[in-house]
């Protein structure tokens, strides 16, 4: 029975506790929509994506012309087929698209949820991410993104914030560890 | 010698590496500072967390029977271990359970506190640590280094030498990326087959049971979404109230670790995948207990981000392997004792208590203060050596007398003069081991004044 002994073991040490302190609320400063749109930018390029401001007619031909091959997640077909489809061939998408619902203006952090994905596998196995995400939906930072979520009853939600990176041989970055090599994210509705 | 300073003596011998560490740690903290200075609510934020954390201690057994509720709702089995013997077992279990043979971990401290590898090696089973850091510390047989940089303590020359070995590079080839490629290869396959993917926890939200992992490699989603069974594995201590509460320790957490705004994955674990199975494992080894004492359950509110480390002059100099624990550094010497091992009772004095690690916690846990209680308690319990105590006694019963300290003063600044060298240096004086002592002053600084100011107008 270990769940009652921790339980218990808490319960008997705690004691020497003070009363639980109530946690405070706190006004965060505001910054402008064009503030989080700049702010957004330059905190994707730092973590390594490359940023591409389109209008929403431009980025079928854009995509087409510079992401080919690019697979269409926000195309329900797709979505689909994908679903089912088994990690060997996952495991052979080189570019793959998805709708973020949001942007975190002071990281670059773009949420993606199961919802977005046809396999929660998708965004990681893919060599290049394409993110593409509308210019309104950015929030300052990540406070105000928690309140955008609904984490009860979700099972799997991300916020990805560049291409997968690592410094561990030496400290000298290195993008491509697991994860996509390369993220595109299009913003869209300039 | 104390059994820090013997292993520091050993990574000191090394010069330009001990140079390379102490100055690549510092750039990190120095990465550290700019993001903090950059969030003008930063110490607002540090102050919240810190509450945040002061709450879920206080109310720890309530919050982790309403994440469980809400995990079993999720449709997670939830599974609890008292002690590292009782998890490994359950993680043998599960493995067993599903006839699993091939296991992935991404990285988790507490699995390293419990021994995980090495007992389930011993059972037949070997685990793959796929973040690189952790694999390439894997093949050499070592333990981690650094709670964030596993591998600090190595040059890529060396790396290069253990994948040449291991995964056939090209013999001498030691450039980062082309070595990154090939672990990213390596590790492809080992995903793709993976029966069980094995995870730490940043953080378990009480109010809805979702588990939240960090990485910037994208270790923890390649190994959880490949494998058909997820195994989260935290510390009772990982708890945060409510899901607004993430917003907080998100903001703080690789600002404080590496100097990032965020890691490039902030993931969200809640329900098993169609078809999968999802397991949290809740562990107390000690942690339960470690609450009843006011004077060091702060230390319970680390969010493992290794910024004590970083900032740390002594960690910086004398590598994570010099402390022998786990956790290595300012936290790792203030969890150690709790272990109530002798083979950590000289952690606490491994430290010039600076302070300087308690302002960059973005826990705000007064580390540097529960170090000092440490040397106390230690003291006390006599778990000190002789030498140490004897000399701090007489410390003590010179400096609180104005005429010992006088005559004790004058006496010395004669001996220092007239001994000869190698009796000042004896064995005994561990002080004086690579420390040379400043040339004696002919007159105290009480004389000096004497003659110099107290009789002179303002
Ligand atoms: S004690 Fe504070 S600074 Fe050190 S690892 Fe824990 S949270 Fe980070």
């Amino acid at each position: 029975m270990s769940k009652a002994d921790i339980l218990q073991s808490i319960s008997a040490h705690k004691a020497a506790f003070p009363a639980a302190p109530e946690i405070p609320s706190e006004e965060l400063p505001a910054i402008s929509p064009e503030q989080q749109l700049d702010l957004f930018k330059k905190s994707l390029t730092t973590a390594g994506a490359e940023i591409v401001e389109l209008s929403e007619k431009e980025i079928d031909d854009y995509t087409a012309a510079n992401l080919p091959g690019a697979l269409d997640f926000t195309n329900p077909e797709i979505k689909e087929e994908y679903a089912v489809a088994a990690l060997d061939k996952l495991n052979k998408i080189e570019r793959a698209l998805f709708a973020g619902r949001f942007g975190v203006a002071e990281n670059g952090a773009v949420w993606l949820e199961d919802n977005n994905l046809p396999q929660r596998i998708i965004p990681f196995i893919t060599q290049h991410l394409i993110l593409k995400l509308d210019a309104k939906n950015l929030c300052a930072n990540m406070q105000e993104a928690y309140k955008q979520i609904h984490l009860n009853g979700l099972g799997f939600g991300v916020f990805i914030s560049g291409p997968s990176k690592t410094a561990d041989i030496e400290q000298s970055l290195v993008y491509g560890a697991h994860g996509a090599k390369e993220l595109t994210v299009i913003i869209a509705g300039k | 010698m104390t059994p820090h300073a013997k292993k520091a003596k050993q990574f000191l011998a090394d010069e330009a590496r001990t140079d390379w560490h102490n100055q690549t740690l510092w750039i990190v903290r120095k990465k550290r500072d700019a993001l903090a200075a950059a969030v003008p609510e930063w110490e607002t934020l540090r102050e919240k967390a810190s509450i945040i954390k002061e709450n879920v201690l206080a109310n720890l057994d309530v919050y982790l029977e309403q994440f469980e509720a809400a995990a079993l709702k999720n449709g997670v089995t939830v599974l609890w271990a008292n002690d590292a013997a009782a998890f490994n077992q359950i993680i043998l279990d599960i493995i067993q359970k599903h006839e699993a043979k091939n296991i992935v971990k991404s990285k988790s401290m507490l699995t390293e506190e419990c021994g995980l590898n090495h007992f389930l090696h011993h059972k037949g089973i070997d685990v793959v640590d796929t973040d690189l850091g952790e694999r390439i510390i894997q093949f050499r047989g070592e333990a981690p280094s650094h709670i964030v940089l596993p591998a600090i303590h190595l040059k890529k020359e060396e790396i290069g030498e253990t994948f040449h070995e291991k995964l056939g590079t090209d013999k001498g080839a030691s450039d980062p990326t082309y070595l990154t490629r090939a672990a990213r290869k390596h590790l492809r396959e080992k995903f793709l087959a993976a029966d069980v993917a094995l995870t730490g926890v940043n953080f378990a939200v009480a109010e809805t049971g979702t588990v939240v992992v960090c990485t910037n490699e994208g270790n923890a989603d390649m190994g959880v979404h490949a494998a058909p069974v997820q195994v989260h594995c935290m510390g009772i201590e990982k708890i945060v109230p409510r899901q607004e509460d993430l917003g907080v320790f998100t903001r703080l957490l690789a600002r404080s670790a590496t100097g990032q705004p965020v890691t490039t994955y902030t993931s969200h674990y809640g329900t098993p995948k169609p078809g999968g199975a999802m397991y949290i494992v809740i562990v107390d080894n000690g942690r339960s207990k470690h609450l009843g004492n006011p004077k060091y359950v702060n230390s319970l509110k680390c969010l493992r981000c290794g910024a004590c480390m970083n900032t740390c002059p002594v960690f910086r100099r004398s590598g994570g392997h010099s402390y022998g624990y786990v956790i290595p550094g300012p936290i790792g010497s203030i969890l150690a004792p709790q272990r109530t091992d002798a083979r950590y009772t000289d952690l606490p004095f491994a430290s010039s208590l600076c302070g300087s690690c308690s302002n960059v916690c973005p826990a705000k846990i007064n580390i540097h203060e529960q170090l000092y209680y440490w040397r106390q308690d230690l003291s006390e319990k006599k778990q000190t050596s002789f030498i140490k105590r004897f000399s701090m006694k007489m410390t003590g019963f010179v400096l609180s007398s104005n005429s010992r300290y006088n005559f004790a003063g004058n006496m010395a600044r004669k001996a220092l003069k007239y001994l000869p060298h190698k009796l000042i240096y004896l064995p005994i004086n561990a002080w004086g081991r690579g420390r040379e002592l400043p040339a004696p002053p002919k007159q105290s600084f009480k004389q000096w004044y004497k003659n110099n100011r107290k009789n002179k107008p303002q």
